[in-house]
């Protein structure tokens, strides 16, 4: 039946995958070296200078550039001064935060950064004053990366944060500490941050206008965690592997914009944006692809999500007590479920694109003159017993539910399906001119391989006479 | 090993001189275009309802050209009488049977190469983009997809007294397991206790070629997480080398299982006359 159907798309995603998981892997590497072979032995560290004594002789204002050497910690800035380490490193053993902030005006750049102890939120870098900037950190941690607490105005920027399983080997993730960690801090920029394997990527509680804007997060369990953040933007932000991408929960008036969440299945409860309590906020512009469910909407009304592109996730797109929101102009394709509805009544569904959908359109405007009733059919069967979901689009599927017609008033239905998506996929996963010719000869030698074996075949054994 | 060599290639000389093939090898070669159009219609790599209608497709289709012209070649054997006579020499039934399945293996492979590769050419030609991960992948997918049936159709051609008989069983069994499938399945299973249920599919999943060939493809396209949450273990498996090699042994498995029991009911009639 697939033949009718009028599709169009989106293309080339296995290459953007590709490239960012060799991009990951690349921040991989980089942060996995062991931390015995970059900071020394353990016994070198009792005659490391201390990076302490080199804040207290400094006078407010001015700038430390350190040397190329390692440093012990930990310290306490408690005067604007900057640091600039690039070349250095400073490794802390204590019990303590490898570097605490408790001055206005503070500035360190470039440090790696060893924070060998966790527990009750000890982090490589704990900032308890206004205004400060922290760029370009490297920091493996044992505990918690960075924590805001009660820290206005700071610039949280290109730091990477990576999680050091030490010789422990592997961690759970409910022991591991946040990447960044922010409570009660307002008006923060966190930006080009790259995070990988901590329990929260990001964790934003009682803090108000933020930025949020192009961080990276894998392997953790929510990439973006917020709790009552009113009033923040959360753009450009992606997150691979992770449980949940990212959990917005109490808030109104946030925007969650262009940022991308995929192969996020490997929990039961993994979703790409779950959105929980939500008001008036702005959901745009996202790619959710590879999850259990795409996008989830609890207990959240009044809100506008469009342009999103929910690829190849188990349910597209899930309400649940969830009323009045807008949705439009979303791209859904290959959703096993396209969209699940509980108690939500409501929700304007409409111009967006679904690849399953029949549509048909009669005056060229790229939009479908016939509903499109998603058939519950396949969903009902599967909630009966999730084991049948062996049958997702086998032939024989796809001729019950075309057989099943019952109470079509209320299955949930696109007044006005769009024909075509609505989104280009990004600009990265296109081939470049090279890779296309190598794959286009690739695939002219098979081909004619194929052709010619057959051909032959078929004059050597059939036509020829013996 | 010369008997089994001589028996196939009588096979195959037959196979290319029987309309039939050349009707399947036009139907294969108009399908495979049709399925370049569809895909011409998508951009989206990788899984998607696109790739699902065109595995459909392909399962319509290639189960039943499977079955019609391997059940056909054996019972042609008992109706035009060559078994008679071949069965006076000589000649063990296994070698026969072999061979027979080999001639019409690469008969059948034949017709697939060339409407693969018919399709390959023209989308080259016209620059048309077709990724060759999914293309090798359909290819691949066809030829399990017809050696499977094609040791089904030896067991309906061996139980079969004449062609009309062998095409009714084929066209039961190609219903049965790739249209009905699905609905059968659902209402028997709807008899046993519940945690049954899931253990009782996969058995029978694993029973039908169509179904596991095909979860094998899809999962091997990347669409994994479309089988939710129930299945994610075997995905990730599946995807694993290990998945593949697993598959391999399946699939020798189920060809071997199916020669087996032509191999015993021929056996049967050869010596019960």
């Amino acid at each position: 039946m697939g033949v009718f159907l009028i599709l169009k798309g989106l293309r080339k995603w296995s290459f953007s995958i590709l490239s960012a998981l060799l991009l990951l892997g690349g921040i991989g590497l980089n942060l996995m070296w062991p931390a015995a072979s970059v900071f020394g032995e353990e016994n070198e560290l009792e005659s490391l200078p201390s990076l302490q004594e080199l804040v207290d002789q400094a006078k407010p204002g001015e700038l430390i550039i350190l040397e190329e050497q390692k440093y012990a910690g930990p310290v306490r800035i408690d005067k604007p001064i900057t640091i600039d380490g690039s070349k250095a490193a400073l490794v802390n053993e204590q019990t303590a935060s490898a570097i605490t902030i408790s001055a206005e005006g503070v500035a360190v750049r470039g440090l790696r950064i060893a924070q060998q102890q966790g527990g009750e939120e000890l982090a490589a870098v704990t900032v308890q004053a206004d205004d400060f900037l922290l760029q370009d950190l490297r920091i493996t941690t044992r505990g918690f990366g960075i924590v805001l607490r009660a820290a206005d105005r700071g610039i949280l920027m290109n730091n990477v944060i990576a999680w050091d399983s030490g010789q422990q080997g592997a961690t759970r993730m409910g022991e591991k500490g946040n990447g960044i960690d922010l409570y009660d801090s307002h008006e923060n920029q966190l930006e080009g941050n790259r995070i990988l394997r901590m329990r929260d990527g990001i964790y934003l509680e009682n803090s108000m206008n933020l930025n949020i804007i192009n961080n990276r997060i894998a392997g953790s369990r929510y990439g973006i965690h917020c709790m009552y953040i009113d009033g923040t933007q959360i753009v450009g932000n992606s997150g691979e592997y992770n449980m949940t991408g990212a959990m917005v929960m109490g808030v109104t008036n946030v925007r969650v914009a262009e940022n991308s969440f995929t192969k996020q299945s490997a929990n039961v409860n993994s979703q790409g944006i779950l959105l929980y309590d939500v008001q008036s906020s702005v959901v745009e512009k996202n790619i959710v692809d590879g999850n259990r469910v795409g996008i989830y909407l609890e207990m959240s009304s009044g809100n506008e999500l469009m342009n999103n592109s929910i690829y190849r996730n188990f349910v597209g797109i899930q309400f649940i007590d969830a009323e009045n929101n807008l949705i439009h102009h979303n791209d859904f394709v290959a959703n096993v479920i396209e969209a699940e509805a509980r108690d939500s009544g409501g929700n304007q569904i409409e111009l967006n694109y679904w690849d399953s959908a029949q549509v048909l359109d009669l005056n060229g405007d790229g939009v479908s003159e016939i509903k499109y009733a998603m058939n519950p059919f396949y969903a009902q069967l599967v909630s009966s017993d999730a084991a049948y979901q062996l049958f997702f689009q086998s032939p024989g599927i796809n001729f019950l539910s075309g057989m099943y017609e019952g109470e079509r008033n209320s299955w949930t239905t696109d007044l006005a399906p769009r024909v075509s998506p609505n989104m280009p996929l990004s600009a990265s996963g296109t081939l470049t001119e090279r890779e296309y010719i190598s794959e286009t000869a690739f695939m002219a030698i098979i081909a004619s391989i194929l052709l010619l074996t057959s051909i032959l075949t078929i004059i050597y054994s059939g036509g020829r006479k013996s | 090993m010369s008997d089994l060599l001589q028996i196939a290639r009588k096979e195959l000389k037959v196979g290319f001189r029987n309309p039939w093939a050349y009707s399947f090898l036009v139907l294969f070669s108009v399908f495979s275009l049709c399925l370049l159009l569809i895909n011409a219609q998508t951009d989206i790599s990788g899984y998607s309802g696109v790739t699902g209608s065109m595995l459909s497709l392909i399962l319509y289709l290639l189960p039943l050209m499977a079955l019609f012209l391997g059940s056909f070649s054996l019972t042609g054997e008992k109706e035009e009488g060559s078994w008679s006579l071949l069965a006076t020499y000589p000649l063990g039934t296994l070698p026969f049977l072999l061979g027979k399945f080999a001639g019409l293996a690469i008969v059948l492979l034949t017709i697939i190469s060339f409407g693969y590769g018919l399709m390959g050419v023209i989308s080259v030609l016209m620059g048309q983009r077709f990724e060759v991960n999914t293309y090798l992948l359909f290819f691949l997918f066809s030829c399990g997809l017809v050696l499977l049936f094609l040791a089904l159709a030896l067991v309906i051609g061996a139980l079969s007294r004449n062609r009309w008989q062998a095409m009714t069983i084929s066209v039961m069994v190609w219903f049965f397991a790739v249209i009905g499938w699905p609905a059968i399945l659902i209402a028997l299973l709807g008899f046993v206790p519940y945690l049954w249920i899931k253990p009782l599919l996969v058995m029978l999943t694993l029973l039908n070629p169509a179904e596991f060939v095909r979860l094998f493809v899809v999962v091997k396209l990347g669409g994994g997480s479309i089988l939710g949450p129930e299945y994610y273990q075997w995905v990730t498996w599946i995807q694993g080398t290990g998945g593949s090699l697993w598959f391999a042994a399946l699939f020798i498995l189920w060809l071997l299982s199916a020669l087996s029991i032509v191999y015993a009911i021929w056996e049967r009639g050869r010596t019960h006359g």
